[in-house]
């Protein structure tokens, strides 16, 4: 956090521990420690559920937050877009891959306003979610509620039992 | 900067646990903050809170915005993922006498909080009678 605390972008005031990083260093820190997340998770999670970050369109693009969570009956992501309307946010489902594409839009320049602190990043936003075998894609839901995109997406029943099997091993 | 002299932070705690939210962790919410020629705007952005669960209360000097996120129902459902955790918010604004308290406004919208303070007439510079003692 070394970083985020000497860099302020608005102002003389440190800005305060937040949410969302909006500047560049905030969130290049925040990007360093996601890919050295998702590192060590490929090692020492083995987790059927991956993020993959596409490039943010330019460098005002941001990237919202994402929670995953599951249950025996389906995988629920939910991504942090507060201030969105639901028509500026795209969810779309193909080869078990989630896609939620979005722009969040400046505010138009209005004569006679000034901006005093701006801590939200604005910009377009392309985030891609890898689900795991076994989601019945086509039972998949999404609700865009209190500045929250939820996604949900059922798991196939014969997918439950996909415990391990045991195998007998015969004498050759 | 100007603002600090009308809308002046109170040193955040960040995230913390706070008596008033039952030992869960709150967190500091990210503020935009816009002056029009007639009032100081601040969006103050609350994934997750609606109108029944966002709060401003203005005592004294101190603007105090609260937000209260309601978990998820559904039952058994554990963290695969996380890069956010879910958690009530807090932040507290000192205001200045440049602000027209009777006429604040509040209005949530996806998760967004908009506040609007009227700057105040008696802010605007009067002019001093001298008399001749």
């Amino acid at each position: 956090m070394a970083i985020r605390d000497l860099v302020t972008k608005f102002g003389k005031k440190s800005v305060p521990i937040q949410r969302t990083p909006g500047d560049l260093f905030g969130s290049l820190h925040q990007e360093i420690n996601r890919v050295f997340d998702n590192f060590g998770r490929g090692f020492f999670d083995l987790s059927p559920l991956s993020t993959t970050l596409l490039e943010p369109s330019g460098t005002g693009g941001f990237s919202p937050k994402v929670d995953i969570k599951e249950n025996d009956k389906e995988i629920e992501v939910t991504a942090e877009l507060p201030g969105m309307d639901e028509k500026d946010v795209q969810v779309s489902l193909a080869h078990n891959e989630l896609v939620i594409r979005g722009e969040k839009k400046t505010e138009k320049e209005e004569k006679g306003k000034e901006w005093y602190r701006m801590e939200r990043s604005y910009g377009s936003f392309h985030r891609l979610v890898n689900l795991p075998e076994g989601v019945d894609t086509s039972k998949a839901d999404a609700t865009f509620k209190k500045g929250l995109l939820t996604v949900t997406v059922p798991k196939r029943a014969n997918a439950k039992q996909n415990q391990a099997k045991k195998i007998t091993i015969q004498r050759a | 900067m100007q603002s600090n002299q009308v809308l002046q932070e109170t040193r955040p705690q960040a995230v913390q646990t706070h008596p008033e939210t039952n030992g869960g962790v709150v967190y500091t919410p990210a503020v935009d903050i816009i002056e029009t020629p007639d009032s100081y705007e601040l969006d103050v952005y609350m994934p997750g809170i609606s109108d029944k669960t966002a709060e401003a209360t203005l005592e004294n000097d101190v603007l105090t915005i609260r937000g209260q996120v309601e978990r998820s129902p559904k039952e058994n459902l554990r963290l695969a993922y996380q890069e956010y955790e879910v958690g009530d918010y807090r932040r507290v604004f000192t205001v200045s006498d440049g602000v027209d308290r009777e006429r604040v406004s509040a209005t949530v919208r996806d998760g967004v909080l908009h506040l609007v303070l009227p700057k105040s007439e008696s802010s605007k510079a009067k002019r001093i009678v001298i008399k001749a003692a």
